[in-house]
């Protein structure tokens, strides 16, 4: 019984389809809501759902020169790191299915899996315009991730504890993003840099580098980013609304609350530039690490007091 | 044609070309780089190249009118504005002044839509989608008052040889006017956009700086010269058509980097707007065309005329026949195409496509092939002997 | 003073009322009265001159005169080599041609629809019949 529950959980709900059909849904409503903000008409309810399928149906050029095995295990493992970290994250108002002391950090790693298996996936494919777009997921990796940790760290100071579910049940009571709105506009941020949302879509800047590291991806390798590209989506909403808006306890608060912050997401994407990596970074290692820092310290001491 | 400036060949080349989402036209960008830092660039022109200048022969002149006006989609006005221009002074013909009015006044509506246009492209280069979103929604008005004046949205075959072939009623001219007050607060609007929006200003301000002596150096043309503070704006300098009835303020800016050519092209535009208004309140009456014989009596013209892109230089030789002997053509773009090359060395390569955007380059316009004759006729002149023959010219003319 | 978000106006304005977009085929606005459709013939007015011919840049008008004292024409019109230039109403000085705003969607399924004879039956009959015949005049 208890196998079968783990496989329903890991293949059906709450990782696997579901998952996959709520991240092509998410991303829906971005790419809507991002049309509706510029006076368009945006895509229909299944345009995620058929660039998936159109791109599965066709064949997958591998260039010549390439490692073959790698070029087409990366999109998986990318995929495969994101629907795991699914399991930690209170997905669709419900508990985690699984859930220990130090899954935070876990889906963190998790999420940072799918960001190295692109870089790599753009250092391994013989393309300039990979190389150049692996160089800057990479860095841009380097610049945001410690400012997002140290952000979703804040909550789990105060919970006391390194487990998202408890962390969740925390803030319950509180909304930690007012009492933390520093820390609550690190981890967003921080969240548009992890998901290459504008302005930090350096690594796949159309204008300069075509498509950066997924140039010469195509059919199912590129489908499999897709996805887990929505997956990383929905899970970072979950994580940040989880922590910072007090919780998930049903699914409407789930709708309500991930339905909000994607509309905060599209506001700042309609609005911003692109920066240029340099100006990323600095902006990341200058305001963003310092900012979260002296959240921190206020934390500390706060706890220290209390 | 293919440049290059300080080539090393380990370094890694990044191409931009034929084929890729910076441009809309094919050219090919070869820019050596060392990680995001550009050392140094090469271009090499031609994939637009359709043979324009030589399917002029065996065309009549009312044909090659057309023809020519197909030469750039943007300003396709203007180039058949230059060449009826050069035809007409062969023939010798006085064009009637409401001619000369309305062709002034599509010209200057072909510039309005020309750089909302390329306020939205630059903006996109920069990935700023939303202002390009905004700016081509606004565009569309344009688009409407110049289907409802000429007949179509774009290339809107208004010149006849001897004058226009649609005429501004009461109807049109309301519409005209309803569609430039929108315009205006829109361009208020992308202006106070352009200049303080702080994200916006990190990818612009500081960014491909050329200094006034740099732009004369390099012998860059229009707006990307106007933003480097100098002074040269051929409606001014050499009024043609209904420009020596309604003059044009010359607009410059000193700073000469990325932001000064967006706020230029945006306060042309707010100079178009006043300049229609004016040429509306004071249309001309008269007649739209004027007779003109079919064969076209020996000689030639030489034509420069202010396109939405810069400097736009004809040359028209006949020989007394109904189809034109020479006709050449030299673009503006073609003139600003060395300063990118020189001005991206030292950017970064994210850089490389808002300072290619910032020329407003139209590589269909650019293409021609030319001939170096080396070897017996060495004829070269330099800057100073061009100015001499120029001055004749006008002389002469005069 | 340098801002974040200058557009924020726009966008909430935007997501407040209905996208701009004109959905084209449900959504049609009536085209402006000097748009340039296709080409229309006055065979009435019409004196054979074959002007319009000559100076067509793409060559898509054909004047056919079998007899011009008893006024028989034939026009070949090709649609799809027309630029809709209206150079051609610009050089008849009878008012034999005129385009009809209304006629914009141009799309077709097949090459015959786009090369139309324009005259009386029995003279496009004629033409067909005897295209290559000496006293049948092409303009072109």
């Amino acid at each position: 019984m208890n196998v079968l529950k783990q496989l329903l959980n890991i293949f059906i709900f709450p990782g696997g389809l579901f998952v996959l059909v709520l991240g092509m849904f998410y991303l829906w409503v971005n790419r809507k809501l991002i049309a509706r903000l510029q006076n368009r008409v945006g895509p229909r309810w299944f345009q995620p759902l058929a660039d998936v399928l159109k791109l599965l149906v066709k064949e997958e050029i591998v260039p010549e020169g390439v490692n073959g095995t790698l070029f087409v295990a990366l999109p998986i493992m990318a995929l495969a790191g994101a629907l795991t970290s699914v399991l930690y994250v209170p997905m669709a108002g419900f508990a985690p299915s699984h859930s220990f002391q130090g899954d935070l950090v876990v889906t963190i790693y998790l999420l940072s899996l799918l960001t190295l298996c692109l870089g790599l996936a753009g250092s391994l494919s013989q393309d300039r315009f990979s190389l150049v777009g692996a160089t800057r997921t990479l860095t841009q990796l380097f610049s945001y991730e410690a400012p997002f940790l140290l952000a979703l760290l804040g909550p789990a100071i105060v919970a006391g504890t390194w487990q998202i579910s408890e962390i969740a049940a925390y803030a319950q009571g509180h909304w930690l993003v007012l009492t933390q709105p520093v820390g609550f506009l690190v981890a967003l941020i921080g969240l548009m840099g992890k998901l290459e949302m504008p302005p930090f879509d350096a690594p796949e800047a159309e204008t300069e580098i075509v498509a950066g590291a997924l140039t010469e991806y195509s059919g199912r390798g590129l489908a499999l980013f897709k996805l887990g590209n929505g997956v990383e989506l929905l899970v970072g909403l979950t994580l940040v609304s989880a922590l910072y808006l007090g919780g998930l306890s049903n699914p409407l608060w789930f709708i309500i609350k991930t339905g909000g912050l994607m509309l905060f997401l599209g506001f700042l994407q309609a609005l911003m530039t692109r920066l240029r990596i340099d100006q990323t970074v600095g902006l990341w290692w200058r305001y963003g690490s310092l900012l979260v820092i002296l959240q921190l310290i206020v934390l500390v001491i706060w706890q220290g007091v209390l | 044609m293919s440049s290059n400036t300080n080539a090393n060949p380990s370094t890694f080349i990044v191409p931009i070309g034929p084929q890729h989402p910076a441009l809309k036209e094919p050219g090919h960008f070869e820019f050596h780089v060392d990680g995001e830092l550009v050392k140094s660039a090469s271009v090499r022109l031609g994939y637009a190249h359709r043979g324009l200048e030589k399917a002029t022969e065996g065309r009549n002149y009312v044909q090659t009118l057309y023809l020519l006006e197909r030469t750039c989609g943007i300003c396709s006005h203007i180039h058949a504005t230059a060449f009826t221009l050069a035809a007409e002074r062969l023939a010798e013909v006085e064009v009637p002044p409401r001619a000369q009015a309305i062709r002034t006044l599509v010209a200057e509506l072909e510039r309005v839509h020309s750089h909302l246009l390329w306020l939205g492209v630059a903006a996109h280069e920069a990935g700023f989608d939303t202002l390009f979103m905004y700016s081509w929604r606004d565009r569309e008005t344009i688009m409407d008052v110049l289907e409802s004046l000429t007949g179509n949205r774009v290339n809107y075959s208004v010149n006849l040889l001897g004058g226009v072939k649609c005429d501004v009623t009461p109807e049109i001219r309301d519409m005209i006017l309803n569609g430039l007050d929108f315009l205006e607060k829109r361009t208020q609007h992308y202006l106070e956009v352009v200049t303080s929006d702080a994200l916006f200003l990190q990818r612009t301000r500081g960014i491909g700086v050329m200094t006034r002596e740099q732009a004369e150096l390099w012998g860059t043309v229009g707006p990307t010269a106007r933003a480097s503070g100098v002074p040269r704006d051929l409606r001014v300098d050499s009024p043609y058509a209904g420009y020596g009835e309604f003059p044009v303020r010359l607009i410059t800016e000193a700073a000469g980097d990325l932001e000064a050519r967006f706020v230029v092209r945006l306060r042309e535009l707010q100079e178009s707007y006043r300049l229609i208004h004016e040429i509306l309140a004071h249309l001309p009456e008269g007649e739209l065309t004027a007779r003109m014989k079919r064969r076209i009596p020996e000689g030639e013209a030489l034509i420069r005329v202010e396109a939405p892109r810069g400097e736009l230089f004809y040359f028209v030789k006949s020989n007394g026949t109904d189809s034109p002997e020479r006709v050449k053509a030299r673009t503006p773009t073609i003139c600003n195409m060395a300063s990118v090359l020189q001005l991206t060395v030292g950017h970064q390569l994210a850089d490389v496509p808002m300072i290619l955007a910032g020329i407003d380059p139209c590589f269909s316009c650019n293409d021609r092939a030319v001939i170096l004759r080396r070897g017996a006729s060495a004829d070269t002149w330099t800057w100073e002997d061009l100015r001499q023959h120029g001055i004749r010219v006008y002389h002469e003319r005069a | 003073m340098d801002k974040f978000g200058s557009m924020f106006g726009d966008t909430l304005a935007s997501l407040l009322k209905a996208p701009i977009t004109e959905r084209y085929p449900f959504e049609r606005r009536e085209a402006p009265d000097d748009l340039r459709g296709r080409l229309v013939w006055n065979q009435e007015n019409c004196t054979g001159c074959g002007l319009c011919a000559q100076d067509c840049p793409a060559q898509a008008l054909e004047m056919i005169v079998l007899d011009r004292k008893a006024k028989r024409f034939v026009m070949r019109y090709h649609v799809d080599r027309c630029t809709f230039c209206a150079q051609c109403l610009a050089s008849c000085r009878q008012e034999g041609l005129s385009m009809n705003h209304a006629d914009w969607e141009l799309a077709g399924l097949s090459r015959g629809d786009f090369d139309l004879m324009w005259g009386s039956p029995e003279d496009v009959e004629a033409v067909l019949a005897g295209a290559d015949k000496p006293e049948i005049e092409v303009i072109d």
